[in-house]
């Protein structure tokens, strides 16, 4: 009942999409709109077999699965109107794109692209795809290295991460997706320069922090909820997740493009001391994260002792408050990945168009203006390159080094989403959870690399005329 | 130019990043279980490589070898020096004395790591011949099956089939001391061979306690309190008085001394154990003392959970007067320390009778599926590195307990306990333990899990001064929450 209820909002999704992004549509193409969305809707709960509707599910466990046929369908809608977009002369189609390109070799026969394809495509089935996969089917089973069996428990590693209330972990996306509407409509209908559009502006950057908000009102504090379903306590995890990866890539691009700018000067012996600077890249996260520890560990630690035998300073356990932990993660993370940084910024400080430099020095343009105004928007598509590794980087790799210096602590304060993943999945051996908590973790960095490619497709500046 | 150096530079750091961080994953698994990379050391030396590689003295030697050399992987899950050397030595000495054999041990960096391993090898069919794994697990160790459904490990009582000499090997398995048998025997069963076996005792900085007036080592909570109050008192005294590494091993070591049970079913000995408590009046008296050692600043907690060096190196630094430690150190403290150490039994609630201390370490495992002459090879190998004079050096090298009572017979007649009075203090305090379920220690599914759960409340308790019964409620929830799970996919 309740999927045949999905199926037919799916099929008026399917109308809407259809009246939106196409012009003049026909009945027919509202019909094939329709039956697509239908089809992309069913295909979740085929799958799965429905068994987020079954009996005994919570309010969450159908809003997921709700959330992932209706997914499902705009899925299916976009890739419906890349077809219909060539059918109304938007897009060129694929015979007139090799008539563009043609060569000798795609004359030889449609295989011939794919034999030549075939290794990536093979690799990426083998070692990309196919994990992926099989890190979905686990997601939804409650099973253990070893175990003799595994049980399927649909959505529950999901919905033990969230709260327990459907009504608000409906309520914050839409109020979060409503601010950033209503600024952009703002902006739109602000003129460039006046009180309005700074206002603006200032709006769309709150509006844009609504999301992190609301992705924290939806992750569960943890506890029991009315249906005896014990949460896991996400919502720390996720706040130290943002905070120490936030924290690594301000660190590590703003120190990597000051100390590279500070390097690109002319000085004597530049080259050893520009080399010299990209050495900690070469360093492991693990390693890393014995070096800090070694630093600044309480009873071990070099500057610990130093600060107390020199100058008679006791220093705090970093281990034991949030705010140095966290820093310390940030510092030693942070520092790995500068060198990478300043590699990249040196190299990108070399393209930057010496003519606008000295145009602009003519002009009167003091130093600082001068960085603001042509370095850094010359070396945009580099900043843009580094934001998408760093962050990856501080996503992903930052385990080894959390273990070195805080195993977490205190209590869980360190402990961020990929740290939290392998304590779960493979210390504990839960592998279901873990394998959700790396679903979700995927979903965020699809996410935020799309919406990076989204706004900096603005603001990033490839040169050239 | 400027772009092609920009082009170079951006394929250098591509490749880079590719090679790193690969390298990084290498590491990153290693680290998890933070020890060094794991390492196969083909056991044998020089001459044991030439018996067995059958050249002119490998005939001399063994004329009976067919030529046939069997191998016998032994997983072993130390990776210092002298722990995973007396196994290399053991082994290399054991395949000179035996030619037919080779057995090979290859070093990880923590039991976890062996077991994992050890089940993926039995999936992939190239599993080891023995395992090194930790007493708390045992309960994991025999719900381990292969896809089929059949369990992975033989017992080796069994295997042994009441023969006194394997391969001209005395059989030393029934000279075990009985708080490591009790221990190990489930359902009147005793399934692997007891190696590194030891039990939490209390080392002293005797100078310090000295000098605050004490002059026997606390032997009770108060008396802990107490022997801080004075030490506190001192000018020149040490920045802390007490530590020991927030590992859940202690806890359950403090519930077997108040008589308390860690989970139902007589700690999962009489059946399996569906059921953990965390909030039993033995874990809040404990949690009670130790946040009252905390809050007056007595107790100095490293920051980290299962620390082992950051406590043994505060202890040696003289930044606390007590430790509270495994055993298995005592011969790395009188070696290291630089001022009058003494072992002692842990400190125990003076509020309820004393019950008895458990045991802690591992045993060896022995796979099945094995031929005859590869497991009587097993076989007489874990009797051979067990037998009297191999038992008295692993407890001289380490401080590990002689696992055997033949083997207390050699170190008594070398007078060694004579000469190292410390080495002692861990049979001691474990032959004073009453036989009782909660004495002998927990026998629970997800072991792991649910020690984890443990120590993660108490690092909360103790740096975010959360309320103590209110955390242990939470704790409670989870664990058994993680053991029903367990039970749910492997129990039966």
């Amino acid at each position: 009942m309740l999927f045949i209820a999905g199926l037919v909002i799916a099929a008026f999704i399917g109308v809407f999409y259809v009246w939106r992004n196409t012009t003049n549509p026909s009945i027919r193409r509202y019909g094939v709109g329709s039956a697509v969305a239908v089809l992309g809707a069913s295909v979740s709960p085929i799958v799965m077999g429905q068994c987020s509707f079954a009996e005994h599910t919570s309010s969450v466990d159908k809003l997921l699965g709700y959330s992932l046929m209706f997914g499902g369908a705009w899925l299916a809608l976009m890739g419906a109107r890349t077809f219909w977009d060539r059918a109304d002369g938007k897009e060129k189609s694929s015979a007139a794109v090799a008539g563009e390109i043609r060569t000798g070799g795609f004359r030889l026969g449609v295989w011939v692209p794919w034999l030549l394809l075939s290794p990536t495509l093979i690799i990426l089935i083998v070692f990309l795809y196919f994990p992926a996969a099989s890190t979905f089917a686990l997601s939804t089973k409650l099973t253990r290295l070893g175990a003799p069996k595994s049980i399927d428990v649909c959505f529950t590693n999901f919905t033990e991460l969230l709260i327990a209330n459907p009504f608000l972990l409906v309520a914050y996306p839409l109020i979060a997706i409503g601010l950033i509407y209503a600024a952009r409509f703002w902006v739109t209908h602000s003129l460039p320069g006046t009180l309005s559009r700074r206002g603006a502006d200032a709006a769309s950057g709150v509006a844009a922090l609504s999301v992190f908000v609301a992705l924290y009102a939806m992750f569960s504090p943890g506890g029991l909820d009315a249906n005896g379903l014990l949460h896991v306590a996400y919502r720390p995890v996720y706040l130290n997740t943002i905070i120490i990866s936030v924290g690594i890539v301000a660190f590590g691009m703003i120190g990597g493009l000051a100390v590279a700018y500070l390097a690109f000067r002319p000085i004597g012996g530049g080259s050893i001391y520009r080399t010299l600077l990209i050495w900690p890249y070469a360093i492991s996260p693990a390693v890393a994260g014995v070096l800090f520890f070694m630093i600044f560990d309480p009873t071990a630690g070099i500057f610990t002792h130093v600060m107390d035998t020199w100058f008679g300073i006791d220093v705090p356990n970093y281990r034991e408050s949030a705010i140095l932990a966290q820093s310390s993660i940030i510092l030693a993370s942070g520092w790995k990945i500068l060198g990478y940084n300043i590699l990249f910024y040196l190299a990108g400080l070399q393209s930057v168009p010496l003519e606008q430099i000295e145009a602009a020095l003519i002009d009167g343009a003091s130093t600082w203006q001068r960085f603001t105004k042509i370095v850094l928007p010359a070396l945009s598509p580099i900043t843009f390159f580094l934001l998408v590794t760093n962050l990856t980087y501080a996503f992903f790799e930052v385990y080894a080094t959390i273990d070195f210096m805080t195993k977490g602590a205190p209590a869980g304060k360190t402990s961020v989403a990929i740290y939290e993943i392998i304590r779960v999945g493979v210390n504990n051996g839960e592998l279901g959870r873990g394998a959700a908590q790396s679903v979700l973790l995927f979903i965020a960095v699809i996410a935020i690399t799309m919406w990076q490619f989204r706004t900096s497709g603005e603001r990033v500046s490839y040169g050239g005329s | 130019m400027k772009y092609r150096l920009l082009a170079l530079l951006a394929v250098i750091a591509l490749v880079a990043a590719a090679c790193s961080s690969s390298s990084d994953d290498d590491t990153a698994t290693t680290v998890a279980s933070g020890g060094d990379t794991a390492t196969t050391v083909v056991s044998g030396g020089d001459t044991a490589t030439t018996v067995a590689s059958g050249g002119d003295t490998a005939t001399t030697v063994a004329p009976a070898a067919s030529g046939e050399v069997t191998d016998i992987d032994f997983w072993v899950a130390f990776s210092d020096e002298a722990r995973l050397g007396f196994a290399q030595d053991k082994a290399a000495a054991f395949n000179a004395a035996h030619p037919d054999y080779n057995v090979e041990v290859t070093s990880f960096a923590s039991y976890n790591d062996v077991f994992d391993a050890a089940i993926l090898a039995v999936d992939s069919g190239e599993p080891p011949g023995l395992i090194h794994f930790f007493e708390a697990a045992t309960r994991q160790a025999l719900d381990a099956v292969d896809s089929s459904g059949t369990p992975i490990f033989k017992s080796v009582t069994d295997a042994i089939a009441g023969r006194t000499e394997i391969l001209g090997e005395t059989v030393v398995l029934d000279q075990v001391v009985s708080a490591a048998r009790d221990y190990y025997t489930v359902d009147g069963s005793f399934y692997s061979m007891p190696w590194n076996t030891s039990t939490t005792v209390m080392f002293n900085n005797m100078d310090i306690l000295n000098a605050a007036g004490i002059t026997e080592p606390p032997a009770t909570w108060a008396d802990v309190t107490a022997a801080c109050d004075a030490i506190a008192a001192l000018d020149d005294g040490p920045s802390g008085c007490i530590t020991w590494p927030n590992h859940s091993w202690f806890v359950e070591q403090s519930l077997g001394q108040q008589g308390e049970l860690l989970g139902n079913n007589d700690n999962g000995r009489s059946d399996r154990a569906t059921e953990v408590f965390l909030e039993s009046d033995g874990m809040m008296a404990y949690l009670d003392w130790w946040k009252g050692l905390n809050d007056a600043g007595y107790y100095t907690y490293t920051g980290l959970q299962r620390d082992w060096d950051g406590t043994s190196n505060a202890y040696l630094a003289e930044e606390v007067a007590m430790l509270v430690y495994s055993s298995s150190d005592t011969t790395f403290f009188d070696t290291n320390a630089t001022f009058t150490n003494q072992a002692s039994f842990m400190p125990s609630n003076e509020a309820v009778d004393y019950v008895g201390n458990l045991i802690g370490g591992a045993t060896i495992w022995m796979l099945d599926g094995m031929d005859t002459t590869t497991e009587d090879g097993a076989l007489a190998f874990m009797n051979f590195f067990s037998n009297p004079e191999n038992a008295a050096a692993w407890h001289q090298l380490t401080g590990y307990i002689p696992i055997t009572t033949s083997g207390e017979d050699v170190l008594a007649a070398e007078g060694w306990y004579d000469e190292s009075p410390n080495s002692k203090v861990a049979s001691e305090q474990l032959a004073a333990a009453a036989n009782t379920p909660a004495s002998l220690g927990a026998l629970l599914g997800n072991v792991v899990g649910i020690r984890d759960i443990i120590t993660l409340a108490i690092e909360d308790i103790l740096v975010n001064d959360v309320d103590i019964a209110t955390r242990m409620a939470t704790a409670n929830a989870e664990a058994n929450k993680s053991l029903s799970e367990y039970e749910l996919l492997q129990g039966g």
